[in-house]
């Protein structure tokens, strides 16, 4: 069907297989992730989000048929960022010094709260990653139109950015190419030029080329219709019982994790911090 | 259908590009709408589909009617339900992801009930020749396919009058002639602007054209009036349809030696041949032109002899200047001036400002000179890219579509550019759909199919009826029609 791997994860496209999660509601899907990463700003202790990860995670990659290689690759890219949480954090916060690091001190406090945001990072991460890989984009917006009365004209003018974008890639590297060959002193097959002017002077191009395509492809939205009345959407997204079971499951699961946690005493909140 | 009546449209702070313009087109009526670059062609069909000046600011006077609305204060969308406008470029027509939600879109626009949508969707596709295309991804179709599935939406709702703004103009000559076989049929009252009449096996019935001030000066049966108007249309540059290209009557002495030797270039890209095994000489003091199909490896070609893709084989010679399809993807500078002397400035030209003048003089753009490429016309900026490349003094220069969007006048002005290079002892070569330019200009052919040199040697040999196998095999003329004449 195509060239490309099932399991390579491209920009606003779902992966190609079916799942129980590529069937769900897209804007449901959303405000789940969303309530999910809301519930997980509360606790800054380690537990509650490990646990949350732990039970998620692994039944939301189960759900969605996610291959372990894309969630790992697509995972790494949240990684460093996760790091940078635990040492600013480790470093940052007052408390019981635990170590001295390069002249920094390193309190426990800190460590807790790093490692809780660190955490917290990877599992709405992996939870964002198992979102877009079963989250066609065209249904999401068709779906923020029908469910969440998101207007016609903002979630159209979304999919004709998505079209400008898809093409940006190829954009850049024609006009590196086309901008390189103006340079008279260039030598056949050197590398395209890097100095900072050059990859300015081909981003404005870039910036110059997408805007006048946005632009035409507003009109022609307009030329098609889009704003003259009511309308109707040739192919509805569904929204039925089985989207309610995954916001209790979810949602049940969380729930249940912070109490488990509260009533153990590990659950330390911002206010809860010594 | 159409009503204008004394209509007059000018950009803010410029001369009007339509004057005082009384138009009337019934129900069903076709019109063709001939005019040099510039007259006000484009303006008119954006004015009657509710763009100008509603989108686009302009200053209009008298009076527009389309299907009883008045076209300056009906928005656009609204006007959508009597009038689908078809354009040059798929890239600005196709919006959304997939080819079915893009022929849907119109019709949800105006509340079809979903259950009729699919059958309407089909039988639009259909129409069009464009079914097998309904599941497709709308960014990963070709130009041709592009085209069909925006001639698909526009057609689904069945409006009353289809505004044509050069439809084929981007497309290789089979997709242009496919295309172009298809709106005749395609009902409803029709404004057609175009300049590859050869490509429309069925003219509209009725002619008009504007001059350069953008006044309609002839307006009639369109047998009558490229008949009686020959003189006319001639003077304005507009070429006319039937017209086969005739060869140059001198043909250049064949030039011994290459600047460019090309030996065994084969080009892979996204895991498949793209090019294979090109021999090519290019030779000092003659124009070479690759023609062929999209997806021939026309413009890989071009990108390999510029070094700016790894191939295989061995391509030795001198420096190579590029003239890329785009010309905007090739501007470096704020003015037109500083654009066409930026390559000798680099150079350490001396007195590069006055080779920059008289440059941009040989393509009629001296009155632009402080103007910003960006904001150029398309043809004005095509005139603008090639002047830039030709000053550079390159042993050989490449041009990719040269001619597009010229008219007869601006395209003779840039032949003439591409000639005077090769009188110059340069090699030139480009690559064009446009046999006119290949006959008026070109000493040698290289018809490429498949990745593969087809044919290659002198363009009289290869353009004589008793040649145009190449040209048939490769699709370029339509079965039965003759490529050239003999001098």
């Amino acid at each position: 069907m195509s060239a490309h791997s099932p399991a390579a994860p491209r920009f606003g496209r779902a992966l190609e297989h079916d799942s129980v999660l590529h069937r769900r509601n897209p804007t449901v899907k959303l405000l789940v992730l969303l309530a999910v990463s809301s519930v997980l700003l509360v606790p800054v202790d380690i537990a509650t989000p490990s646990l949350v990860g732990l039970a998620l995670v692994p039944a939301a990659v189960a759900a969605g048929r996610l291959p372990m290689r894309t969630l790992v690759t697509t995972c790494a890219a949240f990684a460093p960022f996760a790091c940078s949480l635990l040492a600013v954090n480790a470093v940052t916060r007052e408390g019981e010094v635990v170590a001295q690091v390069a002249g920094l001190e390193v309190t426990r406090t800190g460590l807790v709260v790093g490692a809780s945001l660190a955490v917290r990072t990877l599992v709405v991460g992996a939870l964002a990653v198992v979102f877009t890989t079963t989250t066609d984009g065209p249904r999401l917006m068709t779906s923020l139109h029908q469910h969440a009365r998101l207007p016609a004209r903002v979630t159209y003018a979304i999919l004709a950015g998505y079209r400008v974008l898809e093409g940006l890639p190829d954009a850049w590297t024609t006009i590196r190419r086309a901008q390189a060959v103006r340079d008279p002193t260039r030598r056949r097959g050197a590398p395209l030029p890097r100095d900072p002017a050059s990859l300015g002077r081909a981003a404005f191009a870039l910036l110059v080329g997408a805007l006048r395509q946005g632009e035409r492809l507003a009109t022609t939205l307009q030329l098609r219709g889009l704003g003259s009345g009511p309308r109707t959407v040739h192919r509805p997204v569904r929204l039925g019982p089985a989207d309610a079971v995954l916001v209790l499951v979810t949602l049940g699961v969380c729930a249940l994790v912070v109490a488990a946690t509260s009533r153990a005493g590990w659950l330390l909140t911002w206010s809860t911090l010594g | 259908m159409i009503d204008t009546t004394h209509l007059s449209v000018a950009y803010p702070g410029r001369a009007p590009v339509v004057r005082d313009l009384t138009l009337h087109v019934d129900a069903g009526e076709r019109l063709l709408l001939l005019g040099p670059s510039g007259s006000g062609k484009s303006t008119l069909l954006r004015l009657l589909a509710g763009v100008v000046p509603q989108l686009v600011d302009a200053d209009v006077t008298g009076q527009a009617l389309v299907a009883g609305h008045d076209a300056t204060t009906t928005e656009p969308a609204a006007l959508a339900r009597h009038v689908g406008t078809l354009t040059q470029n798929p890239a600005d027509q196709l919006c959304l992801p997939t080819v079915e939600e893009e022929v849907a879109f119109p019709l949800e626009n105006r509340a079809w009930p979903p259950e009729r949508i699919s059958p309407a969707v089909e039988r639009a596709l259909a129409r069009v020749g464009a079914a097998h295309l309904r599941h497709r991804r709308t960014a990963e179709l070709s130009g041709g396919e592009g085209q069909r599935v925006a001639l698909a939406a526009t057609l689904v709702a069945d409006p009353g009058l289809l505004l044509l703004d050069e439809p084929t103009a981007l497309l290789d000559p089979a997709a242009a002639r496919t295309v172009g076989r298809l709106l005749a049929p395609a009902g409803g009252a029709q404004v057609l602007v175009e300049h590859r009449l050869d490509e429309h096996l069925d003219l509209p019935g009725r002619t008009g054209v504007l001059d350069e001030d953008g006044r309609l000066v002839a307006d009639g049966p369109t047998r009558e009036v490229l008949h009686d108007q020959a003189g006319l249309l001639s003077a304005l540059g507009v070429r006319l349809p039937g017209a086969p290209p005739t060869l140059r009557r001198t043909p250049r002495p064949a030039a011994t030696g290459s600047v460019l030797r090309v030996r065994g270039l084969g080009v892979r890209r996204g895991g498949r041949d793209v090019l294979t095994g090109v021999d090519l000489d290019v030779r000092p003091g003659r124009v070479t032109a690759v023609v062929g199909l999209n997806g021939s490896g026309k413009s890989t070609l071009l990108l390999a002899l510029a070094g700016l893709l790894p191939h295989e084989g061995t391509v030795d010679g001198g420096s190579v200047g590029l003239v890329f399809q785009q010309p905007e993807q090739q501007f470096l500078a704020r003015t037109a001036s500083d654009e066409v002397a930026w390559g000798p400035r680099r150079a350490k030209v001396p007195d590069a400002e006055r080779v920059a003048r008289e440059a941009l003089a040989s393509v009629h753009l001296t009155p632009l000179a402080d103007a910003d490429p960006f904001r150029l016309s398309g043809g004005q900026q095509r005139r603008l890219s090639v002047a830039a490349a030709a000053v550079c003094g390159h042993d050989v220069l490449l041009a990719d579509e040269p001619t597009f969007g010229q008219d007869g006048r601006t395209g003779a002005a840039l032949a003439a550019l591409l000639r005077s290079l090769a009188d110059e002892g340069h090699g030139v070569v480009v690559v064009t759909h446009d046999l006119t330019l290949v006959a008026d200009l070109v000493d040698d052919l290289v018809v490429l199919g498949h990745g593969r040199v087809l044919a290659q040697g002198p363009a009289a040999d290869l353009l004589s009826p008793a040649h145009d196998g190449p040209l048939h095999a490769a699709g370029l003329v339509a079965p039965g029609a003759r490529a050239g004449q003999p001098s």
